[in-house]
């Protein structure tokens, strides 16, 4: 699934209730290279939470259904993935990404859709609040 | 061979640890005394309003210097500037616009900068220089700008370069025909850039 697709989705609690927000954005973990929170919030203009993936149930299709709700306070600074500035490990310039595939089961990352082209997710070094750092090819 | 790039042109690139984080952008390039390497750079904040760093960056914490950021490995590798700057020159206090000379005593003109490689080398790969009109002739008004490898043996003597009369056999107009000129036509040189 892309992360353009789960932006937006319904969070659909466990016991069948209306949903609680709408998911506004997926935080990565780059050396595990898996989704680690999914962000969401409750109405237009309520404070963004971080929900870890543990807790989530399923992802798709259309709605991303919870086990809990718990907000993940410990949850490290988020840099929203998409639109990222995209660095090389010597220094250039690699273009931004554009949207990133991922394994809704596993929460691994597939790959990465950029502006320059696709980019394998195991070349991912670290992100940070300026760009995304990727292995020179 | 890297890309060369004016170390003008190396001022208010971000520093960026290889995880992704800006910690800095770059103020000056800092070189030894023979002009042959960098040794670092100074540093100020990244903010419109944040002034010069007190810390530095010298070239063994660098990762590699690229057209785009320069990459350091983490943040731990900042020095205190005062160090690193003490028996070194800041390219524009000292290199910028000295002389430049002939074993012969042939005038070349002033240094405007400094050509220098990317990647992980850092070496001084020569300089762009406003000639002088005897070396390129031409309109007292219409001064040419010439770039001049820097060779193998440059010596330092004051305010003036001395470089050896093969080095300016051949000189490029823009930076694309200097990074042929050193790259591509066999040389003398070519042992010190690759």
């Amino acid at each position: 699934m892309l992360f353009t697709e789960v932006r937006g989705l319904p969070v659909v609690p466990p016991d069948g209730a209306g949903p609680l927000g709408t998911v506004t954005s997926l935080s990565v973990d780059v050396v595990s290279g898996c989704v680690s929170h999914v962000w969401w919030r409750g109405s237009r203009f309520g404070r963004e939470t971080a929900l870890p993936w543990d807790a989530v149930g399923a992802v798709g299709p259309g709605a991303v259904r919870v086990g809990s709700a718990a907000a993940d306070e410990s949850a490290p600074p988020h840099h929203d993935l998409l639109g990222h500035r995209i660095l090389s490990d010597t220094g250039t310039g690699q273009g931004t990404v554009l949207d990133v595939a991922f394994d809704t089961r596993t929460a691994r990352l597939l790959a990465l859709f950029t502006t320059r082209g696709e980019l394998p997710a195991d070349r991912l070094l670290g992100l940070g609040d300026y760009a995304l750092v990727v292995r020179a090819a | 061979m890297n890309e060369l790039m004016a170390a003008r042109s190396l001022t208010t690139r971000p520093v960026v640890t290889l995880g992704g984080d800006a910690v800095a952008q770059v103020k000056d390039t800092v070189c030894d005394a023979a002009a042959a390497r960098i040794t670092g750079f100074t540093l100020t904040g990244r903010g419109l309003l944040s002034g010069p760093l007190k810390e530095g960056l010298p070239w063994s914490a660098v990762h590699a210097l690229g057209h785009d950021a320069v990459m350091i490995r983490d943040r731990r590798g900042l020095v205190a500037a005062a160090a690193m700057t003490a028996h070194q020159q800041h390219l524009r206090a000292r290199l910028l616009g000295a002389r430049v000379l002939t074993e012969a005593g042939t005038e070349i003109g002033t240094v405007l900068d400094v050509v220098v490689e990317g990647g992980t080398g850092g070496r001084v790969v020569g300089f762009r220089v406003a000639a002088s009109r005897r070396f390129v002739p031409g309109h007292a008004r219409h001064r040419r700008r010439v770039y001049v490898p820097r060779g193998g043996t440059l010596t330092v003597t004051g305010r003036a370069l001395v470089l050896p009369e093969d080095a300016v056999r051949h000189v490029a107009d823009d930076l694309p025909g200097f990074t042929a000129l050193v790259g591509g036509v066999p040389g003398w040189w070519r042992g010190s850039l690759s």
